[in-house]
């Protein structure tokens, strides 16, 4: 292995442990805002200073690795896809982030009914469901992988498509619960955002792998609105 | 653990997180100083061609030294062992140390110093002779006789060299049947069989093509566990990929001296800066 | 006719030029050797080989000048070689560029055309009269080793400067001394171009003659020499003498003699060469 391959190395060693931190965040915060949590939701907050501070550690490997090695072919789209997924993990870390801050801030926890009805557990669960493929998928450059993780986005696009029109209705009945229903709703979008995040990680390894521009095409993508 | 606890401690291993980094650069700047050059000024004749330099380069590292041509970079070099010595008119002030030593006192002994501080040229030049006396040969000037110890010692440079494995088979043949790259790494080989504890490189790869050039600098990285380099190249990248310690030179006067990293990313100097990203030079 | 033309006639006519006086050369020099050959090849035979001179023609044979000429060969090279190579070495390696050495390299190459005579009257003075060695072997070598001198160092000194000078860097880069460097490196590198020199300065001094009459060197010689201090005759004295007496028997041993001498010169040039040869093919540089 050449000096170059161990630093390429270390770099997607950085990522998975980044992906690692992201999901444990996404997953307490899961837990936190279906159980209640308030102190999960602490821990939550706890720790992302610890992502953000991995963020600018990887951001400086990539600094380092542009001025320093030149990387051309699939190093260079490698690096740049790495740098671009490391900023979109911050982004979903800070969704974690911002869940627990809804947890923190609510006096008593929503109706479940509400969280049922709109479909919030399965959105988690793709979301996380979607994170743990797409760092297999770039583990073994699996772009069928990856393709898949992408197609998925379009399940969290419906659910929060639906959720404003089912959200309207339970405020229209149920005048108190205004604000945690707002922080549902605003939680959905959250989660639908991190669900765009993942899909764009997935853009960047079919990039990486075989030097396709998915972006602002619309291929594959079924959904037409984003609500 | 309550879940005080488990903050608590998640708060401390954010801060030693946070820590690691500086620590290990911090290790780093804590090794030796192998070389020291102090009110460095060298003259040929009337003209100076080095104007007072300060350096300072620690053991187990490589070191850089770029510049336009004409810099001094390749004269500084070889103040480190001495090999202005056979120039016309050459001159110097100051004071250069190995291992705390100065070397350019009366009474030193230069073929010694020259066994402590190898070379490798631009150009290989290897002896018209057989790889095996090319490499042995700087055992055979110390009057080492014993022929197993020099043909374990020619093997072990070899392969540190990564050269053994393609003439393991006919040591006897002519260095000079062997291609320019090869060459070079037997240059190389023959520099380490005398056991130095520096390595200067004067543009060691710069007649080569771009294969056994990219040999080279992996070499050249493996090397620096053990050896403490010096390399003067005209190839940027190359100081880049390769160089822990980065030395710009211009016009005789030594404009930044830092990490890599640092130059590569954020040099001090203007002069670095445009010099690096080839806006002149 | 046009320009080009022109210069492409110019071109044809110098090539014709240098062919006719190249063919010239060769023919006269053809002819020469066709003339001797036919002269004197029959005359050569064991008895004239091992013969000793005598005044009958059909009885002389050229046995003590081809000893003596083996003598003076041997001894000149013995004397010649060391101190020349070594005088080169140290011009070269050891003393300081100056005006002083450019001078004494101006003079040394002068010397290598100065008259041979004048070297047998050095020789006389120095060897036989001052350091009281007679007409031997030992004086005629020692002169014909003055005369050849220059020429040895000078050829000494152009194969040293081959060598290139990055072979003497990275010896001195290694540790090695100047003379480590000089013993281990520039001699046996340059060794190939010594030698060649040494032997052509030599085969120029198996035909010298003039410098050897001085000394003292006699044409009737009846034994060949035993010690260096023996006195002794040389092939070309021997040739001399043969070709000046008026008897056609000695002419024919004159052409036999030359004969020898010829072999004797160009089986030298051919070793000078294969040797140049051989080294060139090492030193691929």
């Amino acid at each position: 292995m050449t000096h170059l391959d161990a630093e390429l190395d270390q770099l997607r060693q950085a990522i998975h442990e980044m992906m690692v931190l992201a999901h444990s965040q996404l997953e307490k915060s899961k837990r936190a805002f279906l159980s209640f949590d308030k102190d999960l939701a602490q821990e939550i907050i706890h720790y992302e200073k610890r992502m953000n501070s991995m963020e600018l550690s990887i951001d400086r490997d990539c600094e380092n690795l542009f001025a320093l090695f030149q990387p051309v072919a699939s190093d260079l789209r490698f690096v740049i896809s790495m740098m671009k997924i490391n900023s979109g993990l911050e982004r979903i870390g800070d969704y974690a982030d911002g869940i627990a801050d809804y947890v923190v801030d609510l006096k008593k926890s929503i109706d479940p009914e509400a969280i049922k009805v709109v479909n919030l557990g399965e959105m988690f669960d793709i979301t996380l469901s979607m994170l743990t493929d797409i760092d297999v998928a770039i583990d073994n450059k699996d772009t069928s992988l990856a393709r898949i993780v992408y197609k998925k986005d379009a399940e969290l696009n419906e659910i929060n498509a639906n959720a404003s029109n089912i959200i309207r209705d339970i405020m229209v009945k149920d005048t108190d619960q205004i604000r945690p229903l707002m922080f549902l709703f605003s939680t959905v979008r959250k989660l639908e955002r991190v669900g765009d995040h993942i899909k764009n990680m997935a853009e960047e390894l079919i990039f990486y792998t075989e030097a396709e521009v998915l972006k602002h095409k619309g291929k594959l993508s079924t959904s037409k609105q984003k609500g | 653990m309550a879940k005080e606890d488990e903050m608590v401690v998640a708060e401390v291993v954010n801060k030693i997180q946070e820590s690691m980094i500086t620590l290990v650069e911090d290790v780093v700047e804590a090794k030796e100083t192998k070389l020291e050059a102090s009110n460095i000024e060298v003259f040929y004749g009337h003209f100076q061609a080095i104007k007072n330099i300060q350096m300072k380069m620690p053991s187990n590292s490589v070191t850089a030294f770029i510049g336009p041509s004409g810099c001094g970079k390749s004269t500084f070099l070889r103040l480190f062992n001495r090999m202005n010595d056979y120039v016309d008119g050459f001159s110097m002030k100051g004071e250069i140390k190995l291992n705390g030593e100065k070397i350019y006192r009366n009474k030193i002994n230069v073929e010694e110093l020259r066994k402590e501080v190898g070379m490798v040229f631009q150009k290989p030049n290897p002896f018209p002779k057989s790889i095996f006396e090319n490499v042995a040969y700087g055992l055979k000037i110390q009057g080492i006789k014993d022929k197993k110890l020099i043909a374990a010692r020619v093997e072990t440079a070899l392969k540190q060299a990564d050269l053994w494995e393609e003439v393991k088979d006919d040591l006897k043949k002519s260095a000079l049947a062997l291609s320019g790259g090869q060459q070079q790494r037997l240059c190389i080989a023959r520099t380490l069989a005398v056991e130095p504890s520096v390595i200067l490189m004067d543009e060691p790869t710069s007649a080569l093509d771009p294969i056994s050039t990219a040999k080279i600098e992996e070499l050249i990285f493996q090397l620096k566990e053990k050896y403490t380099i010096v390399i003067v190249t005209h190839n940027m990248q190359q100081a880049s990929r390769i160089s822990d310690y980065t030395a710009f030179f211009y016009m005789g006067e030594l404009i930044e001296h830092g990490k890599t990293k640092e130059i590569f990313t954020n040099p001090k100097h203007e002069r670095t800066e445009n010099y690096i990203s080839g806006r002149f030079g | 006719m046009s320009k080009s033309n022109k210069a492409r006639g110019k071109d044809k006519a110098f090539a014709v030029w240098g062919i006719s006086c190249t063919m010239i050369g060769l023919i006269l020099l053809a002819i020469f050797v066709g003339n001797i050959v036919y002269d004197g090849i029959t005359r050569i035979d064991w008895s004239f080989l091992t013969s000793l001179p005598s005044r009958k023609p059909e009885k002389a044979g050229s046995y003590t000048a081809m000893m003596g000429t083996v003598w003076i060969l041997v001894c000149t090279a013995i004397t010649a070689f060391p101190i020349g190579v070594a005088a080169a070495i140290y011009l070269e390696e050891y003393a300081k560029k100056s005006r002083l050495a450019n001078l004494l390299e101006i003079n040394i190459s002068n010397l290598a055309g100065v008259p041979s005579i004048i070297y047998g009257l050095l020789g006389l003075e120095v060897f036989v009269r001052i350091m009281d060695l007679g007409a031997s072997v030992l004086a005629g070598s020692f002169t014909l080793a003055l005369l050849i001198l220059p020429i040895i160092i000078v050829a000494t000194r152009e194969s040293i400067r081959a060598v290139p000078s990055s072979i003497k860097e990275a010896s001195l880069a290694m540790g090695a001394t100047k003379w480590q460097t000089i013993w281990n490196q520039t001699l046996p590198a340059s060794f190939g171009g010594i030698l060649t020199g040494v032997i052509i300065a030599l085969s120029r001094a198996v035909g010298e003659t003039a410098p050897l009459i001085v000394i003292g060197a006699l044409a009737y010689v009846p034994f060949a020499p035993e010690t260096p201090m023996d006195e002794f005759s040389v092939l070309p004295i021997q040739i001399f003498n043969w070709a000046s007496r008026p008897q056609h028997g000695f002419a024919q041993n004159a052409a036999a003699a030359i004969i020898i001498l010829l072999v004797i010169t160009f089986v030298m040039n051919g070793i000078a060469v294969y040797f140049r040869n051989r080294w060139q093919k090492k030193m691929k540089w």
